[in-house]
């Protein structure tokens, strides 16, 4: 076993010489920053396009909340409170219909 | 060190000119590391160019330049695991020729002196190669770091950032592995033939 390890040692050994570092090629800076500048500016693309995006949700919601906002619009002008709205919107009548009977407040005693 | 600390927190301040002199120091030393790695040529400055390119954007993340080294070895293992990741195809089928190239290797180292040097050196890189492909991408790179770069176990803790012991039994597991590849190989060569 020792044979075996001693020999792979020397082979790792030799294979380090077998492949010395190379020297890099003319190209290698130019087309480093090539490379750099590419992705620094598909970044900023990504940039400005969620800007855009940002900006525009952002315009949408002041949209809505000025739609929601502005006097006149659709919605009826509630006045009173939730009880007073109520009884405008159910008449004696229609809560008689409805099976609630309405009473009368008894006639205060003369005698 | 290849460069003074100055240069490294220039460059990390957004220096170009500083980056590039950390480079034109580096590349040559990470070329070198890359070409052992991967095992391919013809893709050693592409991937060095990765290397590179990651650094220049994270370079801002290094707290100390100290450490800068590891880091940059870092950086290297990571973009050499990735190509080998891409190129596992390929190599699966190297791994499934291992049997025949290991046959080929002994045939070639039974079958005499090699003419020129090289020529052996050649034939070293291939066996090497083959043998390399017994274990896996990640154990290759381990491998190669410590028996071939020769890194030390505390150089290697603190590039994969794992402690010593788990270091030893990883690669004491992939060396055993390239160990019975490389004695199948010589197998087939009576002991004591491999010596060209």
């Amino acid at each position: 076993m020792d044979r075996w390890n001693n020999e792979l040692n020397g082979l790792f050994a030799e294979y380090k010489q077998a492949i010395p570092d190379p020297d890099p090629g003319a190209n290698f800076m130019p087309e480093l920053w090539r490379k750099i500048e590419a992705k620094r500016s598909f970044t900023l693309r990504i940039r400005r396009l969620t800007q855009v995006f940002v900006g525009a949700a952002a315009a949408i919601c002041l949209l809505f909340t000025m739609i929601e906002v502005i006097p006149g619009s659709s919605r009826p002008e509630v006045h009173g409170s939730y009880i007073d709205a109520l009884a405008a919107a159910h008449p004696v009548d229609n809560i008689t219909a409805l099976g609630i009977v309405y009473r009368e407040s008894p006639e205060p005693n003369t005698k | 060190m290849l460069v003074e600390f100055e240069q490294i927190q220039k460059a990390q301040a957004g220096d170009d000119a500083a980056f590039n002199q950390v480079v034109v120091a580096y590349r040559k030393r990470i070329l070198g590391t890359i070409a052992r790695l991967i095992g391919r040529p013809e893709d050693v400055e592409d991937v060095a160019q990765e290397v590179f390119l990651r650094l220049y954007y994270s370079l801002d993340q290094l707290r100390t330049p100290e450490v800068f080294e590891p880091w940059l070895y870092r950086l290297t293992v990571n973009a050499s695991y990735d190509y080998l990741r891409k190129q596992r195809r390929r190599n699966e089928s190297r791994m499934s020729d291992l049997s025949e190239q290991q046959v080929l290797m002994a045939d070639a180292a039974a079958g005499g002196k090699v003419s020129t040097e090289e020529q052996r050196q050649k034939q070293v890189k291939e066996l090497v190669d083959s043998l390399l492909g017994a274990v896996s991408e990640q154990d290759r790179i381990l491998l190669t770091l410590k028996e071939v770069e020769g890194l030390s176990l505390k150089e290697l803790e603190k590039i994969y950032r794992v402690n010593e012991n788990a270091l030893k039994v990883r690669l004491f597991r992939a060396r055993q592995r390239v160990l019975n590849a490389f004695e199948a190989t010589q197998g087939a060569v009576k002991p004591g033939e491999r010596k060209d």
